[in-house]
């Protein structure tokens, strides 16, 4: 009797195994500019730009298509302000001599938005280079592993996706990588359960759109 | 260093017995080996010390970053040959947390052994390629996978296949060894068959020439907590996995690598 052959598909067997024996290479990392000019002033305190200093805007992704009506209303009106910057204690953040624009305030609303429609908590935003830029968890290790998984959903020659993870009962972390104009924000957020395709696409939108650059006034 | 997991997708297919008497090949040669037990199950340490319950071991410095490698190293009588136990936590108590968890931790672990002058890590882990057994093969240098010669054992080797390409996602330098037939029966035919039609199946570059046979000697040297090699008529089993070396040895030297055990 066959012991193999009825319950495999030889041909895919052979094809993985190939796949797995074929030397890889290690992908070729692109540094991908951030989209920050001259006029980002960077999140260190205190800095502010020159008045009348233009705020050149990064060239911009192609137009998405309309919005569902729950992002629309995070986005708020143009406001002429500077760069945008990371959290900072609020106290810094209401000074009017410092360089905080409205980012924070549009992150937040971001955030409020996420548990108001899908029951996230312990949301968390990284950068490129993996540092935080929002987060309310204090979790280090869920950042870890956000980071890992944004990493191995990355296919050589295609954009990366979301990616989520049963962390305990009742919790998923969902890991969205979000193409924004200061490069890809890995969004974290812990759900009850995996969000559908249709809401991870609502998020990124929503995400980049929150961390585009004002536009020039 | 190189490092070597030594997984599968079943247990009980001949990973400690594979990691124990490998590492000791090695360890004859004269390569400065670390056998790591990264088995929740303690099955290294049962082997080869008595005590290993009590020690302090991998998992525990997983879960306390303040625990220097030293605390965990136990040398044998051979001085080539030494051992990390698993250790008094579990994977449960040091987080249980999927994938990538603890990959900071595995890859901190292996540049202290390199540091520590090894040329050679092997690591036994649990059964699966998911959990802290993913994080080790997505830190490991290269991998090499036991597989029993028999009908239900080859009918996980889809799955395991699978689980090997997403991890090299994570490690694209991840060297696949190869799959070694465990406890091959030569004289019951459905395990010689499902051992000839193992190797039809799968790339021959992906098969161990070298079988490791099913045997009762390997029984005795666990419950004596010895490898195979020191047991008085353990010499014809110590010769299977000294060409089970030679193999890897081969299959190192294109990369280079070879240059890093000797």
């Amino acid at each position: 009797m066959d012991p193999i052959y009825p319950w495999l598909d030889p041909i895919e067997v052979r094809r993985l195994a190939e796949r797995l024996m074929k030397p890889n290479r290690e992908p070729t990392t692109t540094v991908v500019d951030a989209g920050f000019d001259e006029g980002f002033v960077g999140y260190a305190s205190g800095q502010s730009l020159p008045e009348n200093t233009p705020v050149t805007t990064p060239v911009m992704a192609p137009p998405h298509p309309p919005l569902p009506p729950a992002v629309t209303r995070l986005i708020p009106e143009p406001v002429p302000t500077q760069a945008p910057h990371s959290t900072l204690p609020r106290e810094v953040a209401e000074n009017p001599t410092s360089a905080r624009g409205p980012f924070l305030d549009r992150i937040n609303r971001f955030r409020d938005w996420m548990r108001h429609n899908f029951s996230a908590s312990g949301i968390f935003i990284l950068d490129r280079e993996g540092a935080v830029i929002f987060d309310e968890t204090s979790h280090g290790r869920l950042h870890f592993l956000a980071r890992s998984l944004a990493l191995a959903s990355r296919r050589p020659g295609t954009s990366t996706g979301n990616v989520h993870v049963k962390i305990s009962a009742g919790a998923t972390l969902e890991v969205i990588p979000v193409e924004t104009a200061y490069g890809c924000l890995v969004l974290g957020a812990v759900v009850p359960e995996s969000l559908t395709p249709a809401s991870v696409i609502a998020v990124m939108e929503a995400l980049a759109l929150v961390a585009s650059p004002p536009s020039e006034s | 260093m190189i490092s070597i997991a030594v997984s599968s997708q079943k247990g009980g297919v001949g990973k400690t017995t594979v990691s124990i008497n490998l590492a000791h090949s090695f360890a004859r040669a004269g390569v400065r080996t670390l056998l790591v037990d990264a088995d929740p199950q303690g099955s290294v340490g049962l082997s080869l010390t008595r005590q290993s319950r009590l020690l302090t071991g991998f998992y525990d410095y997983l879960a306390d970053p303040g625990i220097p490698l030293e605390r965990l190293i136990v040398p044998t009588r051979l001085e080539t040959f030494s051992l990390v136990a698993s250790g008094q936590a579990s994977d449960y108590e040091a987080g249980g947390a999927g994938m990538g968890a603890h990959l900071a931790r595995v890859r901190a672990f292996l540049r202290s052994v390199a540091a520590r002058g090894f040329d050679l890590c092997l690591i036994d882990t649990a059964a699966g390629l998911f959990g802290v057994t993913g994080d080790v093969i997505a830190s490991s240098d290269a991998i090499m996978i036991p597989q029993q010669a028999e009908p239900l054992g080859i009918r996980s080797v889809p799955k395991l296949l699978e689980g090997l390409n997403r991890l090299r996602v994570m490690n694209p330098r991840l060297t696949v060894l190869g799959v070694c037939l465990t406890m091959v029966q030569n004289d019951l035919a459905e395990s010689s068959e499902a051992a000839a039609a193992l190797r039809q199946l799968l790339p021959s570059e992906m098969v161990f020439q070298t079988q490791i046979p099913r045997d009762g000697l390997f029984v005795r040297a666990s419950a004596r907590g010895l490898p195979i090699g020191v047991l008085e008529d353990g010499a014809g089993a110590q010769v299977v996995f000294d060409s089970l070396r030679g193999e890897i040895e081969a299959k190192l030297e294109p990369n280079g690598a070879q240059n890093a055990l000797y």
